[in-house]
């Protein structure tokens, strides 16, 4: 295999240099970094606020992971000069098997050579390229990122897979869990957990740990004789008229591979190879291959399909094509037995994601993409700063998503209104009467002092109500930073004659309901 | 031994009368322990209808839903956009187990609670517009046959027939905060539960809504037994 890897991609899509200090983020945590900030100690993980306090001059970016793969798709393209068995992971990594190119260009060097001379010019200082050529791809990807392969193609010699690996630590498997029970176990490099034997792994740690144990020995991850070519199982759909947005072929990529997702999970199989291939009314063709080893679940199928269509699509003059596409077919062209890592191990946890995503996906079909969403920590003051809804469609619902453990927003925020959180909120607060016992309104001084007490609220229509308990006011100075969204308010806590209670705020002299203790 | 000897001879049909038994034992999801007295199954059935009302409904429902949904199940809130899911979080439900439909529309409404339910455990909803009876018979008929729940936000009220039960918060107070000092720190409550599955007698408890740990707990006398009360 040969292995091309965009080192920061992240970084690279949102066309920085790498020379300028600049760092991508989630959710307000770091993901990916360019060399530049790396060097004043910004780190992958960091709070978007650390990053800034290590680098003030760092550029923070929220990431894109559609643009990383619109961009990438010249990359892979380019290399289909050299094969037809391009196969991409993800925006930033890609590789194909070197078979035949190597045999063609009369050795493993040359062909390395010629796969950065190919993919340089695409790239036109935007970003490095890294190459490693290993047996299998696990290997060949680590090669990449080795330090070594900074100053050229590393090359890996056929059956010495093994040896290369047996120096990397255990955190290269990059399965966390497993990592860290084996790091206690004393075995803190690939070499010494490869020297176990297979079926002790297989005993102690099931399925998941025989998997890191094939990786570590320099195997693939699933046995070849257990991969098979399932095309019998292709899913196409015909558009008519032709499709010329990118929303409806990705509406059209969502239901075949929900369609191909059930006829695969049916037979007990999982793809982690599928070819997807385009073509138009004008008879221009595009096929390309995705790889994914942990299986590819219906939401990773589909979102490939709509970044490999709008990478071509939105092509540059030569690449795009000159009309509408009009077929749309998913072939799973790898794929192994239904693991354990998909049942059993989480308790069925996949399956269920995948009831849970289609439920998702016809929802979405009868009311649009962004009517069903699921909620993300967010630092924040107010009691609707706290939680973000994000559209369904853009997370893996079967993957763990830290942006919803209580553990994603550490600090406190100074500020914050004293637990527990009201557990209704208004998005669209809306103004309220709130005044003394005279009837006059009531005022937050210059200093942060009411104007006196309150002691008569209403809310909309309602009654008028006797306030029978107040605390604060408490000053929000939000955003004092940026004039155009600073916003000055102050919050109080309100409980009425009929028991409840409530968060009100006061911003340019108008009282507003936010939320209640309902 | 002796047990499965015995049942051995047991009629066919005697089997299957006990059969159901087990199997609706299978069909109760967890509740808070202070709120057990007002679930004479033992806790929440799968495959009703159910729903909370008065002054601290909703953050009953949180801490209820929290304890039924454990670490797996699903939950989505339908309808209902004000639904504080940091309160939610507090409770203890699972924020990488929740759908939210803000905005469900209302010709779309009954499509989308029936696709839910067919895939997650609860579906909580606050109709905005009495739900026509069609509807309701064929959401009530979906939550039975895919063992989920359905919630009602607002105690049903905009539902055309009973609920199977309601808890109702009556009696509630907040601790904490005076005139100008302190801050809302914990709610006393009574709850009770009304309706069809009630069990005929209402009941009720005494509970922090929230205590001062953010969670549900109970709070002196445990049960009263009141008169029993016409209902539906």
């Amino acid at each position: 295999m040969v292995v091309v890897w965009c080192p920061d991609w992240p970084v690279v899509a949102w066309g920085i240099p790498l020379d300028e200090p600049a760092a991508v983020v989630v959710a307000n945590r770091v993901i990916a970094t360019s060399p530049a900030a790396r060097e004043e100690g910004v780190e992958v993980g960091q709070r978007r606020r650390d990053a800034q306090g290590r680098c003030p001059d760092v550029a923070i970016l929220e990431r894109d992971i559609d643009r990383e793969a619109r961009l990438f798709e010249p990359v892979a393209a380019a290399l289909e000069a050299i094969t037809p068995q391009v196969e991409v992971t993800g925006a930033g990594l890609v590789g194909f098997p070197t078979k035949g190119p190597s045999r063609f260009f009369g050795g493993d060097k040359t062909l390395a050579d010629e796969v950065l001379g190919v993919v340089q010019p695409v790239l036109a200082g935007r970003g490095v390229a890294r190459i490693g050529v290993a047996d299998g791809v696990f290997a060949a990807r680590l090669a990449a990122r080795s330090t070594h392969a900074i100053h050229g193609p590393v090359i890996i010699h056929p059956g010495e897979s093994a040896t290369f690996l047996a120096g990397f630590g255990i955190e290269a498997l990059d399965m966390p869990s497993l990592g860290d029970v084996l790091v206690r176990l004393g075995l803190r490099t690939l070499g010494s957990f490869a020297e176990l034997s297979g079926a002790d792994v297989s005993g102690r740690f099931g399925q998941e740990g025989l998997v890191a144990h094939r990786l570590a020995r320099g195997e693939d991850q699933h046995p070849p004789d257990l991969r098979r070519p399932a095309g019998d199982l292709a899913v196409t759909w015909q558009f008519e008229p032709a499709a010329e947005r990118i929303d409806q072929c990705a509406f059209a990529a969502k239901a075949l591979a929900d369609e191909l997702h059930a006829a695969l999970w049916s037979q007990g199989l999982a793809c982690i190879r599928i070819a997807i291939e385009a073509e138009t009314e004008a008879g221009e063709r595009q096929l390309r291959l995705w790889r994914h080893e942990g299986a590819l679940s219906a939401a990773a199928l589909a979102e490939r399909a709509r970044w490999q269509l709008d990478g071509w699509l939105n092509a540059g003059a030569g690449g795009r094509p000159t009309s509408g596409v009009v077929r749309l077919t998913l072939i799973p062209d790898e794929v192994v037995p239904a693991s354990g890592r998909q049942l059993g191990f989480w308790g069925g946890r996949a399956e269920r994601a995948d009831d849970v995503t289609r439920v998702v996906a016809r929802i979405q079909a009868m009311l649009g993409p962004e009517a069903v969403s699921v909620p993300e920590r967010r630092g924040g003051r107010g009691p609707g700063e706290q939680i973000e809804l994000i559209p369904a469609a853009a997370v893996d619902l079967g993957e763990p998503r830290p942006a919803t453990e209580a553990s994603w927003v550490t600090e406190p925020w100074p500020g914050q209104i004293p637990r527990p959180a009201p557990s209704q909120v208004f998005d669209d607060p809306q103004p309220i009467e709130l005044t003394d016992v005279n009837g006059g309104d009531l005022m937050v001084t210059g200093r942060g002092d009411l104007s006196s007490p309150p002691a008569l609220v209403r809310f909309g229509r309602g009654r008028r109500m006797a306030v029978t308990g107040w605390a604060g006011p408490w000053p929000a100075d939000e955003r004092w930073w940026d004039p155009l969204t600073h916003r000055r308010r102050a919050r109080m806590q309100l409980m009425c004659d009929d028991g409840s209670a409530h968060l009100v705020s006061i911003e340019h002299q108008t009282w507003w309901h936010e939320a209640s203790y309902f | 031994m002796a047990l499965r000897a015995a049942r051995a001879e047991l009629s066919p049909e005697l089997i299957n009368k006990i059969r159901p038994v087990t199997l609706a034992q299978e069909r109760i999801l967890a509740v808070p322990e202070p709120l057990l007295p007002l679930f004479p199954w033992g806790g929440l059935q799968r495959g009703t209808t159910f729903g909370v009302s008065g002054n601290g409904s909703w953050s009953l429902a949180m801490a209820l839903m929290a304890e039924s949904l454990g670490s797996q199940g699903w939950l989505a809130v339908v309808g209902a956009p004000t639904f504080g899911l940091a309160a939610a979080s507090d409770f203890g439900i699972r924020l990488d187990r929740v759908l939210v439909v803000e905005e469900p529309g209302r010709s779309r409404w009954g499509a989308v609670v029936s696709s839910l339910l067919e895939s997650v455990d609860m579906v909580a909803i606050a109709p905005d517009a009495t739900v026509g009876a069609r509807d309701a018979r064929r959401l009530v008929a979906k939550a039975r046959e895919q063992e989920s729940v359905l919630l009602h936000l607002d105690g049903g009220r905009s539902w055309p027939t009973g609920l199977d039960t309601t808890l109702a918060v009556i009696d509630e107070g907040w601790q904490g905060l005076g005139e100008g000092h302190g801050y809302l720190q914990a709610r006393r409550a009574r709850v009770e539960a009304v309706g069809r599955r009630a069990g005929g007698m209402n009941r009720s408890v005494s509970v922090w809504l929230p205590g001062p740990d953010g969670r549900l707990a109970a709070a002196g006398a445990q049960v009263s037994e009141l008169r029993p009360r016409l209902v539906g």
